[in-house]
């Protein structure tokens, strides 16, 4: 890959996902993208069609099939054994998974938060904490922050696991299915940070961020005006226009097998 | 984090799903197995020596809480058995071996039973049965609930902040215990026999068992216990970590790394006989 556009956070060559995780057997691709700061894209699909492995891919989880991923012109796979390369460039990117987010269950709330500032940065728990709190603050997380994570509601598990994201401030957000199951107050709440992150607030580091979440149903990033990917079947297609969404899924928003 | 296919899928396909797997079969199994256990120990060994001065503000607060977790916190239950095992073993030995007239013996038979095997073998056994299971199940746990791929999702390296504090918790933990279960067992069986009428005095004993002891004795136990511990810590954090695990397959980990853990400790203690003859 050639050099490219500094406002161009993520770029795949060919890339193809794996069938699993030995990198074996394509499920998805080639997918030749680029993802700008400010820009969001939902990735659509119905459910087992690729679209986790698709952000684990991109996050450097899952090796590639085929091709190649650069994330701020870093390659994310065929590192070899540079460790601290591929560490540092996930620094940059940060994942919130599906469901409850995969929190750290042995850790309470305000240590999950911390966690990634003391391990980079060497800060002690304190440190970390304080430089945390605008963001802490902004999330609205304050009187969680001695809880444990078995003790919270699938909503807000996910919205500690993305603060724990954002901790770090990465330049790339991978959402796997953010806005799903959530009841219509977190509903309201994700949407006005995705707007945000987009635009620039400071408290995310004042530089828009690239976003790509996954969805099952297109409808409610409708007034986001993201961009839009439909993934199924193994194949990846990039629509132009929310017509020609809503003419692939329907006019309920939920992808249909293509 | 590299993830091998596990051992039954990896000679799995031959055989009906239902068949018991065949000797030859098994045999196949463990060697792939060791030899995965022999790159995440060579993993595990370059990390540490690579990053050992890395993060040091969360490192070594976590190596310090596993000492605790794998050493203090057991101090009790190993006290209590040092004292049992003095009473039963080296008190009941004092009394006979004097009755008998072969009490010149005495620190001879202390030195090679308890300082070289029964202390270090007793401490690790003690440590996997109380420490060790649970951490397996623990990491598997995690493992299973896929936070060890939000670990590496954050750039957190899941070697360097997992397994590394856990092995050595483990290697420092058995080798303080040994030499704590050693002295609590040998006073407290001396005291046992001195109250039954041992007529030897406590310097006098002492004199014996350090008159038996050659310069490298502490040294090798010093280096036994550390191999027990970090043997144990590796095949914990392997049996936990190394291989994809869902939710059930933990308690077979469990019981896995226990029996691993065994067989490995008593390979290494026939190893340190060979060392202990050329002495």
């Amino acid at each position: 890959m050639t050099p490219s556009d500094p406002t161009v956070v993520l770029e795949t060559d060919a890339l193809e996902v794996a069938r699993s995780s030995s990198g074996e057997g394509a499920r998805l691709g080639p997918l030749d993208w680029r993802v700008s700061r400010g820009e969001l894209w939902a990735v659509a699909g119905p459910q087992g069609s690729g679209k986790t492995a698709l952000l684990e891919t991109l996050a450097g989880l899952l090796p590639a099939a085929g091709g190649g991923v650069r994330v701020c012109g870093r390659s994310v796979h065929g590192l070899g054994d540079d460790e601290a390369a591929l560490r540092e460039t996930r620094r940059r990117m940060g994942l919130v998974f599906d469901g409850e987010g995969r929190l750290f269950s042995g850790l309470d709330v305000a240590e999950n938060l911390v966690l990634p500032r003391c391990y980079h940065q060497n800060e002690a728990p304190s440190e970390a904490l304080a430089a945390l709190e605008p963001l802490i603050r902004h999330l609205q997380l304050e009187s969680l922050l001695s809880r444990s994570p078995a003790s919270l509601g699938r909503s807000w598990s996910r919205r500690v696991a993305l603060a724990r994201c954002l901790a770090l401030g990465p330049e790339l957000l991978l959402l796997d299915n953010p806005l799903a199951g959530l009841d219509a107050v977190h509903l309201r709440w994700w949407k006005g940070f995705l707007a945000e992150a987009l635009a620039g607030h400071p408290v995310f580091g004042g530089t828009p961020l690239a976003i790509i979440a996954t969805t099952d149903a297109v409808r409610p990033y409708l007034a986001l005006h993201p961009r839009f990917a439909l993934v199924d079947g193994g194949q990846w297609r990039i629509l132009p226009d929310v017509d020609s969404v809503l003419a692939v899924t329907g006019e309920d928003g939920l992808p249909q097998p293509l | 984090m590299a993830e091998p296919p596990s051992p039954s899928r990896a000679s799995g396909a031959a055989r009906g799903p239902g068949d018991p797997p065949g000797i030859l079969s098994q045999w196949i199994d463990e060697g792939r197995s060791l030899t995965r256990l022999g790159a995440f120990t060579l993993i595990t060994l370059s990390t540490a020596r690579l990053r050992f001065r890395e993060n040091s503000r969360v490192m070594l607060p976590r190596i310090f809480g596993e000492i605790h977790r794998c050493g203090v916190r057991l101090l009790p239950i190993v006290g209590f058995l040092g004292v049992v095992l003095g009473i039963v073993f080296v008190g009941q030995m004092l009394s006979l071996m004097e009755q008998v007239g072969a009490g010149k013996f005495t620190g001879t038979l202390m030195v090679t039973v308890f300082l070289r095997e029964m202390a270090p073998m007793t401490a690790g056994l003690v440590v996997l049965a109380r420490v060790g299971t649970a951490a397996v199940i623990d990491l598997g746990t995690a493992r299973a609930l896929g936070e060890v791929e939000a670990l590496e999702a954050l750039g957190i390296d899941p070697i360097h902040y997992l397994v590394v504090p856990r092995v050595a918790g483990f290697a420092a933990a058995v080798a303080a215990l040994s030499l704590y279960l050693l002295v609590v067992s040998l006073g407290s069986g001396y005291a046992f026999a001195y109250a039954r009428g041992l007529k030897a005095s406590p310097v006098e004993f002492l004199t014996q068992v350090a008159g038996a002891m050659s310069a490298l004795d502490f040294p090798l136990l010093l280096l036994k216990t550390l191999m027990f511990g970090t043997l144990t810590g590796l095949v914990i954090c392997y049996h936990g970590l190394a291989r994809p695990l869902t939710l059930a397959e933990v308690g077979a980990a469990t019981t896995r790394t226990v029996a691993v853990c065994v067989v490995g400790c008593l390979v290494i203690d026939a190893a340190f006989i060979v060392v202990y003859l050329l002495l």
